[in-house]
């Protein structure tokens, strides 16, 4: 996942350095997706090729500070006011795991289901317990806000896995009884399916 | 057949729902059929009482084709068809009587004649002697077949045999034994008939000449086997001086034209009052039906809402939708038309015996009278009617949006029917009052403005309800739920309440207007003589002697122990040829008149004695009798006065007697006036009783005949069979005298019946009422009950629900109806006990008396009762929340 | 630890013959007080078949339900309803609120079902009421408030006297999901003040509010969630 725009408008704030940037972006995301320094630096790096941020020496501890250019600031605000594209769905490993399940021989689908819903639910009531408490509870400062809006991301999409795990399953179990029904027609006898 | 076919979905669909919703209907055709079945047990009960002309017939004359009846002295005879209708004759009092010759030539044909002759005659028992009605005929024809009916033993053949009926043969003589007439011959009672007209008095009967009857009785009758007797020999006969009871022409009269204008005149004339006191009624009931069973039909009407729409939805037209209502009160109505009539007619063959028992006289033939029974059976099909489109008219206009929203419960109430409830009330008790004041058919009027009043009401009832609703914070939590749920449902609360009100107004004004009327009656009842005390008169123009009254004394005193008889004579002023002593007496310087009214049981208005008889008979204190007695010692005459006079009669001490005799044929003739010595003393008691006692000198001085006139009895109380053994005892010794004994008023029975059917009446009603709405509240309430029992109530809480229902029902709608009932209750009994002539003027000229047992009981008790019942029998289980995954 | 609720091995079936339906299999459940327990599954996988015999409203065909100590098949029908009056509160889906009674007589019906005084139910009704957020609501009528506020009468009424074992069947059904949260806010609330709760939900949002997600499927329990935390989302700075 490319974190170019995230610390360009960080940097928009003011200038920063390598270090103070990682710790302002996950503080704002609840260190949700934790960065390291160096994935930091690579970035900036490339940002600075671009012509979107510009560096500005040396500070007293010896970091270098980096600042915004009007090209970035250009940048940023394109990022915030065009939507996310959904036309290449990021890959999903569960629903990737899930394909396979179904089609490889020997695999028990509906545990694989079971036990991926159970641990999305464990982290789902973690989610919950968090907003409950804490920041994100009351949020007074826009920074709580953020926080509480990130984590309510987080729920839903959890929500939603949940959903699909609950589907898929339903859909599973009802091929299978069809695939029932069609074999005693056609042999004239039940038989035992694994499930 | 395109009008029957649009019917025929509806008529489905109404069968259908009938069958599903088993206890509403059920229900629904137990409230219609029950007035249906007891107004049909009634008619046919007083149809069969009623015995007509036709049935009559053979009690009357037998076997016989006609009967016809010579009164001595009667001239031509004037008579309708059947001359119970009505009869006149002229009067010729020389004519030779006609006989059976006389008979066949009016009739021109030879007929076969039976002779009877019907009085009465006295008859000795165990106890003495009494009265029995007594017939001559011969039994033994078959043209006399029908008559009497034998039970046991045979008719007779000879002279000196007789038959008697049960009653007769109860007190003396019995199968087989002798009894002895008045004239002291003997008779042998060879079998037990009973009489097919009268039940209950003592009857005999024998061959002609048995009773000689025919010395004593005017009327000489004979019984023609004659072939059918038409009209023109009804009028032959007629002209001759015979009255004719003909079977042809009862049965078949002639056209009206034929009758004399005399007799035409009197027949017919339908009662007015008697016409509106019916229609009355008819409303009455109507308004009944269609409140007790409304509530069921509109909960089905709301049940059926989603079955309309979807018919709708079909492609079913409004008044397709109209129809569906109105085909499951036509299907209902028929049931219940059909079930109450069937039934009623059990009821009525079951209850006529019941009725006969208390009847004198014997039922005809068991009656049921068609026509009048298709009249009640169409009134309960316009009642089911009714009562299925009035609700179905109120739940069209409900509040669409509420009933989507999925809100229970109905719109609120409109102000517009409330203040026509209260001037329609309003209009009641005006013309309550207006009937009250009015001389004359004030109560129709009170009666009128009572079903305006009971109208007004009704339409008051649902603000009561809602009202109560809103007050309802302090009530504990069961009875607050079903007021309020009450208030939420008012189409199914409203006619419940109604119902039970407009019984309860009905039965506490008539209730009033009974007992206001028995309470006049016993008020103003004038005992003739102390109570338990009693006297036997001989009678006013008897010749009874000194040795009849010792008799007598003797008959009495060993009839009953510990009675003290004491003989009295008296002047004897009507005598058997016919001639009449008038007396009069005042006191000189006195009140112009002293009595305001003298007679009585006491055998003479004028008695002879030489003291004050003992006892109390005459209601003369201390201080009178002693100056009576003094009077009386001295050869003097007490006049009596009315008690109001005690001071201004209290110095008198002459007394003037005036005599005028009269002849047998009316003609006055000699006056007498003496003026004697004496005393005025007054009588306590408002009876009618003599105007003076004189004593023997001074009778013999005014030159009047004295003869006993009474025998007073006092001292033991006479029990009812001791007064007939009395009476029998007397009739024995002296024929003419008879027993009288103050028992005080009696309330007839009849009047007790009456109030017991009513209140009888009114509480099957009030049931009906109350159990209709807590059956319906309940299966309305099943969520609500869910939930209490979701929430923890214990299962004897539904119990506890549907009593309170009840209770709310019941208890509004009493009180209700108690108040609005008092106002033409109380109105009635200014015209019904307003008196226009009074005695002595103490009598109140109203009477006012309110049965408080009565009104209690429907306002109080019969509520709780219900509430009993329903606590009892409603189902303890709760119905759980019952969820299905 | 002593379970508040705890459903031992119990079976549940209704009908007979061909047309039998196994709500519940041989299921065992417990729920502590303190702690919220969500029962989660498909239509016919027995959840609310679970609750119904938890508050007493069914008896199990074979197994032992026991509410705090008490055996409820040994209690008779009366004794089952003191428990619903006293100890158990139940939340229905549709509200069941009594249209005929105002939203404080609503919740003063247990207590008042149980013989208190009008008075002083009423007191306790308004306590609750407040502690739900509509005390001005008090004397309206059902009829007269939203469904939020309907079912947060309800709520009321599941909890006044301090009930111990609360039972919810799908309580945010037919609420949005602000007021649904709301009304989990409420649940999660008492449990964490000492009640015991036990939520019978198929929204997975609504069912990560307790401390325990347990899967119900034809009548059997399939798994459970527990309530480890994960690591990595702790804040900066806090441990646990």
């Amino acid at each position: 996942m490319s974190v170019k725009q995230a610390l360009l408008a960080l940097l928009e704030q003011g200038p920063m350095y390598g270090y103070q940037l990682r710790v302002e972006f996950e503080t704002r995301t609840g260190s949700t997706w934790p960065l390291n320094v160096g994935q930091v630096y690579t970035t900036l790096n490339r940002l600075e090729r671009d012509g979107l941020v510009a560096g500005e020496g040396v500070d007293d501890d010896g970091h270098v500070v980096y600042r915004i250019t009007d090209e970035g600031r250009d940048e940023v605000a394109a990022w915030f006011t065009t939507p996310v594209a959904r036309t290449q769905p990021p890959r999903d490993e569960l629903a990737i795991k899930l394909a396979l399940a179904v089609t490889v021989p020997g695999v028990d689908v509906g545990t694989v289901i079971q036990r991926q819903r159970t641990a999305t639910m464990v982290a789902l009531q973690d989610y919950t317990r968090l907003k409950r408490a804490g920041r994100a509870a009351n949020p007074a400062r826009p920074d709580d806000m953020a926080w509480s809006l990130v984590l309510d991301s987080l729920v839903f999409v959890a929500e939603a896995e949940i959903r699909w795990l609950d589907h898929c399953e339903a859909r599973l179990r009802r091929a299978v009884r069809t695939a029932e029904n069609t074999a005693t027609f056609e042999a004239g006898q039940p038989r035992e399916v694994n499930r | 057949m395109r009008a029957l076919s649009g019917w025929r979905p509806s008529l489905r669909m109404a069968w259908r729902e009938v069958r599903r919703s088993r206890g509403r209907s059920i229900l629904v055709l137990v409230m219609i059929a029950l007035p249906v079945l007891a107004v049909t047990a009634a008619d046919i009960v007083i149809a069969t009482q009623d015995v007509s002309g036709v049935e009559s017939m053979d009690r009357r004359i037998g076997a016989a084709d006609a009967s016809v009846s010579f009164t001595t002295g009667a001239g031509r005879v004037i008579q309708a068809f059947d001359p119970d209708d009505g009869m006149t004759w002229d009067s010729e009092s020389d004519k030779p009587a006609p006989g059976v010759a006389d008979v066949r030539r009016a009739l021109g044909r030879d007929v076969r004649t039976v002779e009877r002759w019907e009085g009465s005659t006295v008859v000795s028992t165990d106890k003495g002697r009494t009265d029995a009605l007594a017939a001559e005929v011969d039994l033994a024809d078959p043209l006399t077949a029908g008559l009497y009916d034998l039970t046991d033993g045979r008719w007779p053949r000879t002279e000196d045999e007789v038959v008697v009926n049960a009653d007769l043969a109860s007190r003396g003589p019995g199968l087989g034994e002798e009894v002895e007439l008045a004239s002291g011959d003997v008779r042998r009672v060879v079998g037990i008939a009973e009489s097919t007209t009268y039940r209950s008095h003592p009857s005999i009967a024998g061959p002609v000449g048995s009773f000689g009857l025919s010395e004593r009785t005017t009327d000489h009758t004979w019984l023609l086997g004659a072939g059918p007797v038409t009209w023109d020999d009804v009028l032959a006969l007629n002209a001759l001086g015979g009255t004719v009871v003909s079977r042809a022409v009862i049965a078949h009269p002639p056209p009206d034209s034929v009758l004399d204008p005399e007799i035409a005149s009197w027949a017919g004339g339908t009662d007015d009052a008697w016409l509106a006191i019916v229609a009355l009624v008819v409303v009455m009931a109507l308004l009944e039906v269609v409140l007790l069973a409304g509530p069921a039909f509109a909960v089905t009407a709301r049940r059926q809402s989603r079955t309309l729409a979807l018919m709708a939805a079909a492609g079913g037209t409004p008044r397709q939708g109209r129809r569906a209502v109105l085909a499951h009160g036509l299907v209902l109505g028929s049931l219940a038309a059909v079930l109450g009539v069937g039934l009623g007619i059990v009821a009525g063959r079951l209850a006529v015996p019941v009725a006969q028992r208390w009847d004198s006289t014997w039922f005809g033939p068991f009656d049921v009278p068609w026509p009048h029974l298709l009249g009640i059976a169409c009134f309960g099909l316009l009642g089911a009617i009714l009562a299925a489109v009035v609700p179905a008219w109120i739940a069209s206009r409900q509040d669409v949006v509420a009933v989507l929203g999925g809100r229970r419960g109905d719109r609120k109430a409109s102000l517009r029917s409330p203040i026509l409830g209260v001037v329609l009330l309003g209009a009641g008790v005006a013309g309550a009052a207006y009937g009250a004041r009015s001389t004359s058919n004030g109560e129709f009027a009170i009666a009128a403005s009572a079903v305006v009043a009971v109208l007004g009401m009704i339409l008051l009832v649902p603000l009561v309800v809602v009202t109560l609703a809103r007050v309802a914070r302090r009530l504990p939590l069961v009875l607050r739920y079903a007021v309020r749920d009450a208030a939420r449902h008012r189409t199914r609360t409203v006619p419940a309440v109604a119902a039970v009100a407009a019984t309860v107004a009905g039965v506490v004004a008539l209730g009033i207007a009974l007992s206001s009327d028995e309470l006049e009656n016993r008020a103003t009842y004038v005992p003739q003589v102390p109570m338990g005390d009693g006297v036997v008169s001989f009678g006013w123009n008897t010749d009874a002697t000194a040795a009849d009254a010792d008799a007598v004394v003797a008959a009495a005193e060993k009839s009953v122990p510990g009675l003290r008889a004491t003989a009295v004579q008296g002047v004897q002023t009507d005598r058997p040829d016919g001639s009449y002593t008038f007396l009069s007496f005042a006191a000189p310087g006195g009140p112009q008149q002293l009595l305001s009214s003298y007679g009585g049981t006491f055998g003479s208005d004028v008695l002879v004695a030489d003291r004050v008889p003992p006892g109390d008979h005459l209601g003369i204190d201390a201080a009178g009798r002693e100056r009576a007695d003094s009077a009386l010692a001295a050869g003097g005459v007490v006049a009596l006065a009315d008690g109001r006079l005690v001071d201004q009669v209290a110095g008198l001490d002459r007394v003037r007697a005036r005599v005028e005799e009269m002849d047998a044929e009316g003609q006055p003739g000699a006056v007498r006036k003496r003026t004697f010595p004496g005393a005025v003393v007054t009588t306590g008691s408002h009876s009618i009783g003599p105007q003076a006692i004189v004593s023997p000198a001074a009778a013999r001085r005014l030159g009047v005949p004295v003869v006993p006139a009474n025998v007073l009895l006092d001292g033991a109380s006479i029990g009812r069979g001791q007064q007939r053994d009395l009476d029998e005892a007397v009739s024995a010794v002296a024929d003419q005298a008879s027993v009288y004994v103050e028992r005080g008023y009696r309330a007839s029975g009849e009047t007790v019946v009456v109030q017991l059917v009513l209140a009888a009446l009114g509480a099957v009603l009030m049931l009906g009422g109350t159990l209709t709405a807590t059956f319906l509240a309940l299966s309305d309430a099943r969520p609500d009950l869910a939930t209490l029992g979701a929430v923890g109530a214990s299962p004897r809480k539904r119990r506890g629900v549907a009593a309170s229902y009840a209770l709310v029902v019941g208890l509004v709608g009493a009180v209700l109806g108690a108040a609005v009932g008092f106002i033409p209750g109380i109105a009635v009994t200014y015209p019904l006990t307003g008196n226009s002539w009074d005695l002595g003027g103490t009598a109140a000229s109203h009477y006012l008396d309110v049965p408080w047992l009565l009104i209690g009981g429907l306002v109080v008790v019969l509520p709780l009762l219900t509430a009993g019942i329903v606590w009892v029998s409603a189902r303890p289980r709760l119905p759980m929340v019952a969820r299905l995954d | 630890m002593n379970a508040t609720l705890h459903l031992d091995d119990v079976t549940r079936v209704h009908g007979s013959g061909p047309t039998e339906v196994h709500a519940l299999r041989g299921v065992s459940f417990r729920a502590h007080a303190g702690e919220l327990v969500a029962v989660m599954g498909p239509s016919g996988s027995g959840k609310s078949t679970l609750l119904t015999l938890a508050g007493g409203l069914d008896t199990p065909t074979a197994g032992r339900v026991v509410v705090d100590g008490v055996d409820l098949a040994a209690l008779g029908g009366a004794g089952r309803a003191r428990m619903r009056r006293t100890s158990i509160g139940y939340v229905f889906q549709d509200f069941n609120l009594i249209p005929a009674l105002t939203a404080a007589e609503n919740v003063a019906l247990p207590r008042e079902l149980d013989g208190q005084r009008s008075r002083a139910a009423r007191k306790a009704a308004l306590a609750v009421l407040e502690e739900v957020g509509i005390p001005e609501l008090a004397d309206r009528f059902p009829d007269e408030m939203s469904g939020g506020q309907q079912q947060r009468v309800a709520i009321a009424r599941a909890v006044v006297g301090e009930r111990r074992l609360i039972l919810a069947d799908e309580p945010t059904g037919a609420l949005d999901t602000d007021t649904g949260e709301e009304i989990l806010r409420l649940l999660r609330a008492r449990c964490d003040a000492g009640a015991t709760g036990v939520l019978v939900t198929h929204e997975a949002r609504h069912a990560a509010w307790a401390d325990r997600v347990v899967f119900l499927r034809d009548g059997v329990v399939v798994d459970e969630s527990g309530a480890d935390p994960v690591d990595a989302l702790l804040e900066p700075g806090m441990s646990r």
